[in-house]
């Protein structure tokens, strides 16, 4: 039942070769970082979800919300930096003990970093912590608010 | 009058099943080893001074020993995920392999979707399906979080899913959650017969169209949070013309057998290979599985 009408009608599939292209330029992510997964666009999203033939249903979602086609320029999600954002070999900040606290509280820290203006791949001791915005010597933490520690947030669940 | 005093002709050592309901039940996780590694997750754990205690019968599930488990930098992160202990029983019985075509019916907020996805280390499929809109935003961010990459969600009524074949279907059904109670005593209050019926609909309702939905051959399990035969042995009979039942045993976790007798009547004596878990047994919560195999 691979690509139904309605799965066309509401995720329309990318070419691999498209995001990655996306992705090497900004943070020199090479492609083959990308084998093994299939990328659809809905409205001002990109998704990335693993390959394999999808059955002919109405989806909510596929895989993870990787970017965000919505401004001047792309945003990369913080959940996909966190799985692809590893192989970056450009515009990545490295934090400190401090720095990391603050960054994952979603907070905005004057940071000394050789990185280019717009979005970079945050590192805490060789883990990707997430997506920042780095302009003029500030770092501004784009943590989604429900993965911040600081703020409520529903803890337990079955 | 005690809600619970219905069941003391099923539970084993009814006094002690009773005491284990006053007993605080400290939080408890899963490694997420499509993040991470056990030892880099453990070292998190150990630097916030969260302490964590593997389980003796899953090396991947923790007893922790902190009071703001959720805002943990691990579980932040996405390398651990909080999840009831005995909420890590069905996907294990579920057994998805790598490859395969899974469904899991009543998926938010994901614990046992995103385990799934992890034992098929991302590949295959996982159809997550949750008919409540309100419940698919937690679902999805726990499936980014954890970075559950072959999960597809949907969002139909789980009686009317329209079409398979799967390989294998989780119905972990909507229940009175009796179980629960360790966590929240509040839902003994709104326990009754009457709902407990209500809940059966459904739940038959769901398991049908689970085995429907199944390739020949292939493996439903159906789980709830309930002590409730209603909700329990009640729902797997009706199906028993359909499929036929596996026993179930988890290594180092103590089960009861399902009953075959409630309330002056029979049921089928095939209802014995289902499990029952109860809290003063293992320390848990309270749980009910059930393994069918679809003729």
């Amino acid at each position: 039942m691979p690509g139904s009408s309605r799965t066309r009608n509401f995720f329309e599939p990318l070419e691999r070769s498209e995001v990655a292209a996306m992705w090497r330029e900004r943070f020199g992510i090479p492609e083959s970082a990308f084998d093994g997964y299939r990328f659809y666009r809905k409205a001002q999203s990109v998704w990335v979800v693993s390959d394999v033939d999808l059955p002919g249903l109405s989806y909510e979602a596929l895989g993870m919300r990787m970017m965000d086609l919505k401004g001047r320029v792309w945003k990369p999600t913080t959940c996909a930096l966190q799985v692809f954002g590893r192989l970056a070999s450009r515009n990545m900040v490295h934090l400190d003990d401090d720095q990391a606290r603050a960054f994952l509280a979603g907070g905005t820290q004057e940071i000394e970093s050789a990185t280019e203006p717009g979005y970079a791949v945050v590192f805490y001791r060789g883990e990707v912590l997430g997506c920042g915005l780095y302009s003029r010597g500030r770092l501004i933490s784009q943590i989604p608010k429900e993965m911040r520690s600081a703020g409520c947030q529903e803890g337990d669940e079955t | 009058m005690d809600w619970l005093e219905r069941y003391r002709r099923i539970v084993p050592d009814f006094e002690d099943f009773k005491a284990a309901q006053q007993r605080r039940l400290l939080p408890s996780a899963r490694i997420n080893l499509l993040k991470t590694e056990r030892s880099r997750a453990m070292e998190h754990l150990e630097e916030e001074g969260a302490k964590a205690r593997p389980f003796e019968w899953y090396p991947l599930g923790l007893q922790l020993d902190s009071e703001r488990a959720g805002k943990l930098r691990a579980n932040l992160l996405g390398y651990i995920h909080i999840q009831e202990e005995l909420s890590m029983v069905p996907p294990l019985v579920l057994d998805p392999k790598p490859g395969e075509r899974v469904l899991d019916l009543c998926a938010s907020p994901g614990s046992k979707t995103t385990q799934i996805s992890q034992m098929m280390g991302n590949r295959g499929l996982v159809v997550a399906n949750e008919p409540s809109l309100s419940r698919i935003a937690p679902l999805r961010s726990n499936c980014e979080r954890l970075g559950a990459l072959n999960v597809a969600i949907t969002r139909y009524d789980g009686r009317r899913f329209p079409r398979g074949p799967f390989d294998k279907v989780l119905v972990d059904a909507p229940c009175s959650s009796e179980g629960r109670a360790r966590r929240d005593p509040k839902v003994l209050s709104r326990c009754s017969p009457k709902r407990s019926l209500d809940l059966q609909r459904l739940q038959i309702g769901l398991l049908k169209n689970a085995l429907r939905l199944a390739r020949a051959g292939g493996l439903v399990v159906y789980s709830t949070c309930t002590y409730a035969p209603e909700e329990n042995e009640m729902v797997v009979e009706s199906a028993l013309n359909e499929a036929r039942l596996e026993r179930i045993s988890i290594p180092g976790l103590r089960e009861s057998p399902g009953i075959t007798e409630w309330d002056g009547s029979d049921l089928s004596e095939e209802l014995s290979c289902t499990a029952r878990y109860y809290p003063h047994m293992n320390d848990t919560g309270g749980f009910f599985v059930a393994r069918l195999i679809k003729n």
